[in-house]
């Protein structure tokens, strides 16, 4: 197969953001691209398709300035028939104009197969439905970012059906096209990109953190397995690396554990949620079967882990967060241990009772969850435990999550100066050294890659073990499905919204 | 070359994106000009009592600024907390009290302040110039340290809406820890030190204010040599009145020109600190917001 290969180097204001001396990416080949979040993956992606600002960043490619880069043939061409869908869609999108408007515009405006496309990323929805959507300017709250990213995705593949005379110059960089996707709507993107790459052969970059793809692709599409190559961008004593990731690593991981699959034992419930909280003018109920038909408490468990299930922006997090008392709700009940909170239980209550003491929460977003000034060490200062953590403990606890033991100046860092991972990391680490009766783990594995995956599910395990209770909100589902007995398993609806 | 590196940037461009030190670089530097001058030209008497004034203005500022500090946060902090707690009485009290001093002018609350301080005088219960110098401050503080205490709820109120305070929360870490630590101190000195910046400069220009309108005199018994010697007072002394009334003759008389700077030096090297003080607190403050992105 043959290959593409850069040495990459990325600077800002003296500052060497990435620096990688050998990037390969094979030609005419689906190029999966793991790896933690905020390591370079989508810097060194933008660099290839000659989307950073020369003026901003000093770029050098294969030792050419970025200027000479862009002139070059090859970045003319990935720029002239490629596209790159974005992480982040709503900086994709122009807000000054209708989706329907941008799904058509330059380039894309006599590709054909826009219906189709669409139809099998909304999986077979009235056309009437999608219409509705394409009628609208994008804002961040609308329409959803599951919405935005399909329309990215519709994008792209009309581009490869206009590129197919250039197929084989062609790059198409799909940054996290399905991080706000269900795993269903997820499946329908993977299948359309297969199809896709078996019409033109172009050259993909699926740039992810769900290792769960792994298995989809090989049980589904094993006839062009031999063109997905899974790489993984690792950074090792502060050296970015491109490794072949073969999939029996992740494939056999999983089969250990599907063999280890957890059953119901009745243990002590510690919490149990009455199913329908009233929130924001609308009912949220739960139910343990999908369809929502018998609605029954959230139970939590000594020792047990109970699974939340619901489409993206359905609520859960928002049940999540009533239940830590954060949120005020206009009707809830819940019990925690012999203690009954409701909607009229002040949040003093749970400050002095729940909060660090019998319950704890990780947030979904590393970013937004850790104060972005604070020094690593002092991440773990202030906490319940506080007076036990002297450095040497932060030591070892950090040094359960990052594969050496940290050193003074890692200590030292600001939180901003970190990757995603590691921040991610660090906001597990303030959750999981704390002895509560519950830990709630919104999105745990977000942006972590499958070294650091297999880590926090073992250290999920111990804290299991030790009788505590987990509550789980997460996308990958295949993962946690294995740490989960059916019977705690539970889904959220929406049951109306109250008139106001 | 279209890329850009730190290494070509000259050390000139370097201060012009650092416009605050600049400014304070040339706000130390005219005033040493000022001083060297002096020391050749000004009067031996008049040279010892323009350092005085000039380093009294300096300590109250500083003073001011203290005292506005502790007393913002004081009132910030306990603001956002009792309006959170059950009871709402202290939360009334405060916001009470906060809202009489806001509906009071600035410069009448520190004339208010000098007129007490007169009749302390008067009775002769203070009598060093460094407890006036702290008394004149610690006015000047009550009527301007709301400014500091509305910027700390404001960035407590900021930092309430995003996720790391509520995390922190669930991981049993203290609100009062939160507050003090994580937002003001970690995310918020810049906002306060730019505060402070302005503070500074509004204290030295209400204590010339004040200065000039009880040049007049607050008593019979107590006028304005009874108070320490500072900028404001200086300038508002009749010989210096003199020394800036001198530069009318220059309009009959231009050739006065080439004494003015050596005759009536007082006055204006006076009234030099103040305005030049004053631009150059108010430079170092702009330049401030920009270099720290805090507009």
């Amino acid at each position: 197969m043959n290959g593409l290969k850069y040495n990459i180097r990325i600077a800002s204001e003296g500052r060497e953001l990435v620096a990688i001396d050998e990037f390969r990416l094979a030609k005419s080949a689906i190029n999966v691209l793991l790896g933690e979040s905020g390591i370079g993956k989508s810097l060194i992606s933008l660099a290839i398709a000659g989307l950073l600002d020369p003026d901003e960043l000093n770029v050098k490619i294969n030792g050419k300035s970025y200027t000479a880069y862009l002139r070059s043939r090859e970045a003319i061409d990935i720029r002239r028939s490629g596209f790159f869908v974005f992480q982040e869609p709503s900086s994709h999108l122009n807000p000054l104009s209708t989706l329907r408007t941008q799904l058509r515009e330059g380039s894309l405006t006599d590709a054909p197969d826009e219906e189709r496309i669409l139809r099998k990323l909304w999986q077979d929805s009235a056309l009437s439905d999608v219409e509705s959507i394409l009628d609208v300017y994008p804002k961040p709250y609308r329409p959803s970012g599951g919405e935005k990213q399909r329309i990215l995705a519709a994008m792209a593949f009309k581009k490869m059906a206009a590129s197919a005379a250039h197929a084989r110059e062609s790059l198409f960089i799909f940054d996290e096209p399905t991080g706000n996707l269900d795993n269903n709507l997820r499946n329908e993107f993977l299948d359309l990109l297969i199809e896709n790459f078996r019409n033109q052969e172009a050259t993909i970059v699926l740039i992810t953190h769900d290792y769960s793809i792994i298995s989809r692709f090989v049980s589904t599409y094993s006839a062009v397995s031999k063109n997905i190559l899974y790489r993984e961008l690792l950074l090792e004593h502060g050296k970015l690396r491109l490794r072949d990731f073969l999939p029996g690593e992740y494939l056999s991981w999983m089969e250990k554990r599907n063999k280890a699959i957890h059953t119901v034992k009745k243990t002590e419930t510690i919490l149990r949620l009455y199913p329908h909280v009233k929130v924001f003018g609308r009912t949220l109920s739960i139910s343990r079967d999908i369809e929502g038909r018998k609605h029954e408490p959230l139970v939590i468990r000594k020792g047990a882990v109970t699974y939340l299930k619901a489409p993206s922006g359905a609520g859960k997090t928002t049940i999540v967060k009533i239940m830590m008392g954060l949120i005020k709700p206009e009707k809830m009940s819940m019990e925690l241990g012999s203690e009954v909170y409701t909607e009229e239980t002040n949040r003093n209550v749970w400050a002095q009772n729940v909060w660090g003491k019998r319950m704890t929460m990780v947030f979904q977003h590393a970013d937004e969850s850790l104060n972005q000034n604070s020094k690593v060490k002092s991440v773990f200062s202030g906490l319940p435990i506080a007076g036990l953590m002297n450095e040497q403990k932060i030591v070892n606890s950090i040094s359960e999550l990052f594969e050496e033991e940290p050193s003074c100046g890692f200590l030292e860092t600001k939180v901003k100066y970190l990757s995603g991972g590691q921040k991610q990391r660090l906001n597990l680490l303030r959750s999981l050294i704390l002895h509560t009766d519950i830990l709630i783990l919104d999105e745990p594995l977000n942006g972590l890659d499958f070294a650091r995956v297999a880590k926090v599910i073992a250290m999920i395990e111990t804290k299991l073990k030790s009788g505590i209770g987990v509550l789980v909100i997460s996308h990958n589902e295949e993962v946690f499905d294995t740490l989960v007995a059916q019977e705690d398993v539970y889904y959220l609806h929406h049951t109306g919204v109250e008139s106001r | 070359m279209a890329t850009r590196t730190l290494t070509g940037n000259s050390w000139l461009s370097i201060l012009n994106s650092k416009k605050d030190l600049l400014w304070l670089m040339t706000w130390i530097a005219g005033l040493g000009m000022l001083w060297i001058w002096d020391a050749l030209f000004l009067n031996a008497p008049a040279f010892a009592r323009l350092q005085t004034a000039f380093l009294n203005s300096l300590f109250t500022g500083a003073m001011v600024v203290l005292f506005s500090l502790a007393l913002g946060w004081f009132v910030g902090v306990s603001l956002h907390l009792l309006e959170n707690s059950k009871s709402k009485v202290g939360f009334a009290v405060i916001s009470f009290i906060t809202d009489i001093l806001r509906s009071i002018p600035q410069i009448i609350a520190v004339l208010i302040g000098y007129i007490i301080l007169t009749v302390l005088l008067y009775q002769g219960i203070i009598r060093s110039s460094f407890v006036q110098l702290v008394w004149i401050a610690g006015t000047i503080a009550v009527a301007v340290f709301l400014e500091v205490a509305d910027t700390i709820r404001h960035r407590i109120d900021y930092f309430r809406t995003l996720d790391f305070v509520d995390a922190m929360l669930c991981c049993g870490i203290k609100e009062r820890r939160i507050i003090n630590i994580e937002i003001l101190w970690k995310n918020s000195r810049s906002h306060l030190l730019h505060k402070l910046i302005a503070i500074f400069g509004v204290s030295i220009f209400l204590q010339c204010s004040i200065d000039f309108i009880i040049s007049v005199g607050l008593s019979t018994d107590v006028s304005l040599i009874n108070f320490p010697t500072t900028l404001g007072n200086l300038l508002a002394n009749v010989d210096s009145k003199q020394d800036i009334l001198a530069l009318s003759n220059l309009f009959t008389e231009p050739g006065y020109l080439s004494v003015i700077f050596v005759r009536h030096l007082q006055g204006l090297s006076a009234a030099f600190c103040i305005v030049f003080s004053l631009l150059c607190i108010y430079m170092i403050a702009n330049g401030y917001v920009r270099r720290h992105k805090l507009a």
